[in-house]
């Protein structure tokens, strides 16, 4: 699991929130399944190099969006009987915030709803006449 | 255990080195100590120990003055190497053992292994990096509950200071309160939770590092016409800097960036963007504000 994870220090985004965009973007991908364990915060924190109180806050972030159950003396793991149901949250989350970056975008350079909805429709239509 | 730097001040004649410096490091974070060369950092780390005596202002470790008994769970790296040169590793790790209740033999040894140090090597034949090391491995042998580490990864080789690095973690993970200063800011970064900017003896910045980067950006917009009235943002206490390019608008800001992108929206700007800024940028916002001045509209 500590493979799948990797943070930039450098970037603008604080690391606690490339922790848990990482983690929700496995367990959409279905690299992570409801009843895994996650590293402890510490070994986290050594295999990243990273501080450990913000892995923890991570750790919480993610508690806090239901993705993974903190259970004390035991660990940490993500949540789900059905693997299924918390991979299809996890998945409409990370599509949002994607969709809501393109959004902004096509508003800053002035488009109006109706023209990003239309290009949000060919766009569709175009990639899965190419890839289908 | 929470260390509190109140209004130290240090003067050494007519220089005055710390000028009022507050901070609060809480329990077990790491705190990282930035600054250029000169701004105070060393001198601030001798004030907190007792082995400089501040002018003014005190520094309080859990709300009490430092006493002897706090004196042995505290570990300092000083940033010019304060060991012995006629000494051998061995010499300073006995030494160490004597003067520190709970220095641990087991723990020595592994740290001079991990370093590569060669106990019977005396102080004169080590580089300066090997110098850095045994520092650090005199300082974590105490099993301290507070590290002091004034450039704790000076002069070694990337994989070394990696080595300290997750020292620094693992004490904190075992929840010891680390203060260390860099120069490296992106050790900084990744390993400190919260950090203070020193600028010419005073605190030109601090805060915990993830709240200064989500605050911290910079809010773009491009105007239709070159001549743009600002006032309406020029004025905000979260904008610390505005940079007038032409048609294009930069503002610096320490928050507020949705809200002010959408004011500059309203004031008729096209391609809004806001462009995250990382710790190095932040710092350099702090100590020179002017580094990459275009056109630079003074603040009203």
């Amino acid at each position: 699991m500590p493979a799948v994870l990797t943070v930039d220090p450098r970037s603008g985004v604080p690391i606690y929130m490339q922790i848990v965009e990482q983690v929700k973007r496995s367990v959409a991908l279905g690299v992570l399944v409801g009843g895994e364990q996650l590293p402890t915060v510490k070994q986290l924190a050594l295999d990243l190099t990273v501080n450990p109180n913000t892995v923890a806050r991570a750790y919480r972030e993610l508690e806090r969006d239901q993705i993974i159950d903190t259970a004390v003396g035991r660990g940490s793991f993500v949540r789900g009987n059905g693997a299924a149901t918390s991979s299809s949250a996890a998945a409409g989350d990370v599509v949002s915030r994607a969709l809501a970056q393109a959004v902004r975008e096509a508003k800053s350079v002035g488009l109006q709803p109706e023209q990003i909805r239309s290009l949000f429709e060919a766009a569709l239509t175009r990639w899965f006449r190419e890839n289908a | 255990m929470s260390i509190s730097i109140e209004h130290l001040t240090k003067r050494y004649g007519r220089f005055t080195a710390v000028d009022d410096v507050s901070i609060e490091v809480p329990d077990g974070s790491v705190f990282g100590l930035l600054g250029p060369n000169g701004a105070g950092k060393t001198t601030t780390f001798k004030c907190m120990l007792g082995l400089a005596a501040p002018t003014s202002g005190t520094t309080l470790f859990d709300g009490a003055p430092l006493t002897r008994a706090a004196f042995q769970r505290i570990a300092y790296v000083a940033e010019r190497s304060a060991l012995y040169e006629w000494m051998s590793g061995r010499e300073h790790l006995e030494m160490q053992r004597k003067t520190f209740a709970r220095f641990d033999a087991k723990r020595a040894a592994e740290l001079m292994e991990l370093f590569s140090l060669d106990p019977r090597k005396r102080v004169r034949r080590l580089s300066k990096g090997m110098r850095t090391a045994l520092s650090v491995v005199l300082a974590f042998a105490i099993d301290p509950d507070i590290l002091i580490l004034d450039e704790p990864t000076s002069g070694l080789d990337p994989l070394n200071q990696r080595a300290v690095l997750k020292l620094i973690i693992d004490a904190a993970a075992s929840g010891k309160t680390v203060v260390f200063s860099s120069h490296q800011i992106g050790q900084v970064e990744r390993t400190a939770d919260h950090i203070a900017v020193l600028k010419a003896g005073k605190v030109a910045l601090s805060g915990a590092v993830d709240d200064l980067k989500a605050g911290a950006k910079i809010v773009e917009g491009v105007f239709p016409a070159d001549a743009v009235a600002l006032n309406g943002v020029a004025t905000d206490a979260r904008v610390s800097r505005v940079e007038q390019t032409g048609r294009i608008v930069r503002l610096t800001v320490s928050g507020g960036s949705d809200e002010l992108a959408q004011k500059l929206s309203a004031m008729g700007a096209q391609g809004v963007r806001i462009v995250d800024l990382n710790l190095e940028d932040i710092f350099l916002n702090a100590v020179d504000p002017l580094h990459q001045s275009v056109d630079v509209v003074e603040r009203a």
